[in-house]
This record gives structure tokens, C-alpha cells and sequence, in this order.
């Protein structure tokens, strides 16, 4: 009964306030929508496997967003050594994402995250599937989550 | 038993009252280290081979409200070249918090940046050591959608303690745009303060007890055009060198930053300039090895590199005074970096069939000229010159993608490191590095990476060789083998592979890691903040638990 208590109980996202690109600032769950599959992935633009994971994902979005109502928001947990780095890479790999800024970590750390690529498949506000870390084809295994509870 | 059943009826209470509307998360993590004595490096000499960082948090809220608690265990010491202050076992932060729309008020211990964090920046990192989290009050006021306002009051955490010095700050951000109702273009400026009161009974030198320092930054964006600037000041306050007040000194830094952005085409460069701008919440811990008592954030702005042989010779910012001997004297650095991004289409010629990726960084970094003073801690700094050459490096990646299963990542950088002045040692490394790293995918979640390293360089220890095989079993199970190895090195029993090898499990948010290797010594920086580590074998567990 203790472990089921435990287990189960991060069950939405903690109201944290994130900044866009632009510097503006907004909580986290006026961004997510109640009748979505929202995708959070926590990157940094120095972390390879993160990119190499948003990358992957760029090429198949169209796709995900056409056969069902999702939306990816990559949060990234760069500090102010390379939050400059931001907007430049996202232009220049041309990401489809919504990208939000959690610029001193409070929701990376609010989550528990330690190490990143971590990635949160939401219905709604609630959270699903979570996932650490990335290999080639895990954005698969995201897809087929996204799948089975698209409305 | 009985205490057993009463903490499962805690627990379940709790599960009851979460599964309604509230929220319990638990987070754990335990990094810990056996280290043994090594036929090459050397015996393992220090106290407790085996050694332990572990840190329990626990975060509950309900309606408006929020508690936390964070408990840190160093058992039985803590891991090699940590502050000696993070021993043993205690409650090291908590603290109650109410959020609504317009207020948010925190007491306890709490987090906090203004602006780039050039004034204030309080974050905690467990692989560097650093907890500087301030312990007192706070409260942020948001009067409408365009206007944050928030002061603070507390004393800066230092071991399981605090530190005496008071620290007072506020801090207000502006969007002018929304404000004038503006869609075609984005203006927030934002204005902070940071005072730091430590008594002092100096009598030699005349410098009050409260330090005050301001920032003001500027963001402006229109079309794909952006820019931001930062000015920073700090009242003057003594200059501590080799331990003892030597004179008192203001400090001030500069930040600007512009870009350019479109599709598959990004362009970044930044410029800085810094004199005299570290800031402890205790004049006596400045320069410290450990990073404590730090109060704010001046990263080096340079590439922060992905691959063993491109993170031997780090830049560190270089913000602080230092008189090592007459040929030996920095007030500050100049210099900045340019960042550029390019996707070559896809069915192009140079971009292939599915696009080529391409990332240049270039960076340049040197200290202020000036008239110096040697024999009385004075100087002169001038505004825009450069002086004496500190750090320069230019990188350049390429990713491409041969065929749905295989991808490659060609590296290469070029690096000045000046390691008399940054290390305040002697010498003069310059190096080339090449990287060459391919993935192949063999099914979902399952793939093989190999990466190769050479460094061409004929200073310090001169030319190194590496690689790494890193296999993905699924997407929850990797191992992986690394090693980089000196050959270069003209003394030859200092040719000393560094190899390692480990695993690692992940389930959603629960993660455990094994590694048995040889670290090289060195710095581990994160996020431009490094961490001295001694040559060290061992055994390294990491497990972290979420719920």
C-alpha cells in the first residue's frame, strides 16, 4: 500500500513560472491544454542526446500532429551560460516546437528531474508516461503512448 | 512495527488527500563512490574509501499552498573534493510558499536570479557542490500581466548553516510593448538591486559593511531581429589578495547581446566586459575552491563542449583581482562569442537527402588593459581594450544523416588556452581537436554509437587519443566503454589511459548507473562553473528515484 501511495502520486505538473524567447513570463499550465496529448521534453543546447532526440522528433511531427490533437513544448533548462544559444539553434534546426525557458531550473527541480533528456507525455494536465534519457527510436515508443490515448 | 503501520497510515492519509486535488512528490538521490588504489596513479591515501551524497525531497501542496523539506546524508564523508562544510546528516532546506495570481510569498530557504544572475543567481547543483539557496523571505507581486515586482530578505546558506552577512534584494520587470499595445515588436527592461551587510572591523581601509550592486537590462525584438544589454555595478568594497585586505575597489560589468534568426538559419553574438565582479556573502571566502558563499553567476560565454578531449582545457570567467606578481595581474576579462547556425536543405547537393546540419562557434576572451600598480593593489582599467590574450576557440559541428538508420557527427575545434593566466600556473597550450561520431540504429530504442577523439597539441601533455562505444540494449538499458589515453605525453610513465565502463537502467523517472573507472584530474565544470577533482579509481553508483 506504501509503494502504491508513492508510485502514483506525481501525477501533474507543478505551476511553474517559465519565460519565452521573447522574455515574457507565463506559468506552465496556462500553456498546456485541457483537450491535448501535450509531449514536455526537458533539453539543453548542450546536451547531445536531448538534441539528437528533438531532432528525431522534427522529422515525424507533421505526422504525429496529423493523426492526432498533440503538441510538443521543449523546455529548456539552459542557464544564462548558453540561453543566448537558444534561439539561434532553433532557428537554424528549424524546430516546429513551442519553446519555453525554465531559466533557474525551479520546475526542472519542482519535477525532481536530474539528468536530462526527460521526457513527460501529458493527457490533459495529467501526466502518463514519463521517459529518461535517449536512444534512436525512443520517439517511437512516444508515439505509440500518444497513440493509444489520443481522444 | 507498530511505528510501521502508523507511518503506512501517514502514507495512505496522504495518497487520499492526493488523490483528490493535492500533489506529493518525493525525489531521491544517492551518488556514491568506492575508491581503491591504483597501480598507476597511486594509492587511494584519504580517510574513507567508501563515500556517499545523498539527498531526500520531499514537496507537498494543497490549494494554495506549498511545503517542502530537503534532507542531504554525507556517510560517511562526502565524495573527493566537496566543501568540508556538507558532512554528515541533516535537514538542509525547507520552506512553506503561497501562490495566487497576483502574489507569491515564500519563507524558508528559496532559489532566485535577477536578470543573467551577474548580481544575484542562487541554484543548487549536486555534481558541483554548489547549494548557495538564501534562507529568509520572499515575496513576488505581479500588480498586472506587464509588471513583476519581488524583494527579498535572508542570510545565504553555507553547509548545513547559513552565513552572518544579511543580503537584501529587489527586482522589477517591465514590458513596455504590451504596455503601449504593441504586436510588432518586444521591449522589457527590467532594474535590480542586491546589498550584501557583513560587519567589518577593518580599520586600515575604509569600505562600509553593506555592499550595494545594481543591474539594468534592456530586451528588444522586432521581426527576427533581437537584442538585450545589461549594465551592472558594485559599490566599492575590499579587494582581498593572498587572504588579507589589500586596497577597496567598485566593480562594474557590461553585457550585450544581438541575433538573427529565420528558417534554417540562426546568428547569435555576444559581448562582455567584467572588472572586479565577484561577489561572496563573506568577504573572507573569496576565491574559495569550493565554490561556496557564492552570491552571483558569471559563466564563461563560451561553447560548452560535448566530448572528452574537448573539455581538458576549459575557460573559466575571470571576474576577480588577482596580483599574482608583476607579470601577473588581472582586474577582469573582455571579449565575446558569435554563434551560428545553418541547416543545408534536404534534396540539395551538400545537403543530401535528408539535410545537412552545420554549427560554428567562435570565441575570443582576454583580460583589461590598463596602468598597474603592482606594489599597492592599484590600477586603472582602460574601457574598450583588450589586453593580454586569455582564451580563444573556434568549433565547428556538421550532423548529417546517411539513410534512415545511420547519422554521423563531425567535430572539430581549435583552441588558445592561456593557461598561465587562467590557472595561474605557466604555459601556453594550443590544440586540435577532431571528433568523429556515427550512430546506428538497429531497431526501437535499440542503437551502437562509436566515437573517435584525436588532440593535436605540442604543449602541456601534448597529444591525446580516445574513443567510445556506447550501446543501447532498449530504450531503459546502455552500457558503454570510453577511454582516452595520453600517448603524447614526454614523460612516459605519464601515459595513463582514463578508461571507464558502466551501465545504466532507467524505468520513467527511476534511474540507477554503475561505472568502474580512472578519473582524470582536473576541472568538472557545469554551466561554467568548475569543480577541482583529483586523479581518483573507483567504483561509481548513482541511483535517483522520482515519485
Amino acid at each position: 500500500m506504501l509503494f502504491c501511495s508513492i508510485v502514483f502520486s506525481q501525477k501533474s505538473v507543478p505551476n511553474s513560472t517559465l519565460f519565452t524567447l521573447d522574455g515574457k513570463s507565463l506559468k506552465v499550465l496556462d500553456e498546456i491544454s485541457k483537450n491535448k496529448i501535450t509531449v514536455l521534453s526537458f533539453w539543453a543546447t548542450w546536451c547531445v542526446p536531448c538534441i539528437n532526440e528533438l531532432d528525431a522528433i522534427s522529422e515525424i511531427y507533421d505526422e504525429w500532429q496529423e493523426t492526432s490533437n498533440m503538441e510538443l513544448i521543449a523546455i529548456s533548462t539552459d542557464d544564462s551560460r548558453t540561453q543566448k544559444r537558444i534561439r539561434p539553434m532553433v532557428n537554424g534546426k528549424d524546430w516546429p516546437y513551442k519553446i519555453l525557458l525554465d531559466k533557474n531550473q525551479e520546475l526542472k527541480r519542482a519535477l525532481n528531474i536530474s539528468t536530462i533528456p526527460q521526457t513527460y507525455i501529458l493527457k490533459g494536465t495529467e501526466i502518463i508516461y514519463i521517459h529518461s534519457g535517449y536512444s534512436p527510436g525512443v520517439e517511437d515508443e512516444l508515439f505509440e503512448v500518444i497513440q493509444k490515448n489520443k481522444n | 512495527m507498530r511505528k510501521l503501520l502508523v507511518l503506512k497510515l501517514f502514507f495512505l492519509t496522504v495518497f487520499v488527500q492526493a488523490q483528490q486535488n493535492d500533489n506529493l512528490t518525493v525525489g531521491f538521490e544517492s551518488n556514491s563512490q568506492y575508491y581503491v588504489d591504483d597501480e598507476k596513479t597511486g594509492d587511494f591515501t584519504e580517510k574513507n574509501r567508501f563515500r556517499s551524497n545523498n539527498y531526500l525531497k520531499i514537496d507537498y501542496s494543497i490549494s494554495k499552498f506549498s511545503f517542502g523539506v530537503q534532507a542531504e546524508g554525507y556517510e560517511p564523508m562526502s565524495l573527493l573534493n566537496y566543501s568540508p562544510d556538507f558532512n554528515n546528516s541533516n535537514v538542509a532546506l525547507y520552506y512553506a510558499k503561497y501562490t495566487s495570481k497576483k502574489i507569491e510569498a515564500t519563507a524558508g530557504y528559496f532559489y532566485e536570479q535577477y536578470g543573467s544572475g551577474l548580481i544575484l543567481r542562487s541554484w543548487e547543483d549536486r555534481q558541483l557542490g554548489i547549494n548557495n539557496a538564501l534562507r529568509g523571505g520572499r515575496i513576488r507581486f505581479y500588480p498586472t500581466e506587464n509588471v513583476t515586482l519581488s524583494a527579498l530578505y535572508g542570510n545565504q546558506r553555507s553547509g548545513f548553516d547559513v552565513s552572518d552577512a544579511s543580503i537584501y534584494g529587489f527586482n522589477s520587470e517591465f514590458n513596455i510593448s504590451s504596455m503601449l499595445k504593441s504586436n510588432s515588436w518586444n521591449l522589457d527592461i527590467g532594474l535590480s538591486y542586491v546589498g550584501r551587510k557583513e560587519e567589518n572591523d577593518d580599520t586600515d581601509y575604509n569600505f562600509n559593511d553593506l555592499t550595494n550592486a545594481f543591474s539594468s537590462r534592456l530586451n528588444f525584438s522586432v521581426n527576427n531581429f533581437y537584442s538585450s544589454a545589461e549594465f551592472v555595478s558594485k559599490s566599492s568594497d575590499a579587494v582581498i589578495i593572498f587572504d588579507k585586505i589589500r586596497n577597496t575597489k567598485p566593480g562594474n560589468a557590461f553585457l550585450f547581446d544581438v541575433g538573427y534568426g529565420k528558417k534554417g538559419f540562426g546568428i547569435n553574438a555576444n559581448f562582455r566586459r567584467i572588472e572586479n565582479m565577484t561577489f561572496y556573502s563573506e568577504r573572507n571566502a573569496t576565491g574559495n575552491i569550493f565554490n561556496q558563499n557564492i552570491m552571483n553567476y558569471i559563466p564563461a560565454l563560451t561553447k560548452q563542449h560535448d566530448y572528452l578531449l574537448t573539455n581538458i582545457y576549459v575557460y573559466q570567467a575571470q571576474p576577480q583581482i588577482s596580483f599574482q606578481d608583476f607579470a601577473l595581474l588581472k582586474i577582469g576579462e573582455i571579449g565575446g562569442q558569435v554563434d551560428l547556425f545553418y541547416t543545408l536543405k534536404k534534396k540539395t547537393t551538400l545537403g543530401g537527402k535528408y539535410g545537412t546540419k552545420i554549427a560554428l562557434n567562435m570565441s575570443y576572451w582576454a583580460g583589461l588593459s590598463g596602468d598597474y600598480d603592482y606594489l599597492n593593489f592599484e590600477y586603472d582599467a582602460d574601457f574598450l581594450k583588450f589586453g593580454k590574450k586569455y582564451f580563444s576557440d573556434i568549433s565547428l559541428e556538421i550532423r548529417k544523416k546517411w539513410s534512415s538508420d545511420w547519422s554521423s557527427v563531425f567535430y572539430y575545434v581549435n583552441q588558445y588556452y592561456n593557461k598561465r593566466y587562467i590557472e595561474e600556473t605557466f604555459g601556453i597550450v594550443e590544440t586540435d581537436i577532431f571528433v568523429s561520431e556515427s550512430t546506428y540504429k538497429m531497431g526501437i530504442g535499440k542503437s551502437l554509437r562509436f566515437e573517435t577523439q584525436h588532440l593535436w597539441s605540442k604543449d602541456d601533455k601534448k597529444n591525446w587519443v580516445g574513443g567510445t562505444l556506447e550501446f543501447n540494449l532498449n530504450s531503459k538499458f546502455a552500457v558503454y566503454v570510453n577511454d582516452i589515453y595520453n600517448y603524447g605525453n614526454d614523460n612516459e610513465t605519464q601515459r595513463i589511459h582514463y578508461y571507464n565502463l558502466g551501465g545504466s537502467y532507467t524505468l520513467g523517472a527511476q534511474r540507477f548507473a554503475l561505472n568502474y573507472g580512472r578519473q582524470r584530474g582536473g576541472l568538472v565544470c557545469i554551466g561554467g562553473v568548475c569543480r577541482f577533482v583529483p586523479e581518483s579509481t573507483g567504483l561509481t553508483a548513482n541511483i535517483v528515484l522520482s515519485f
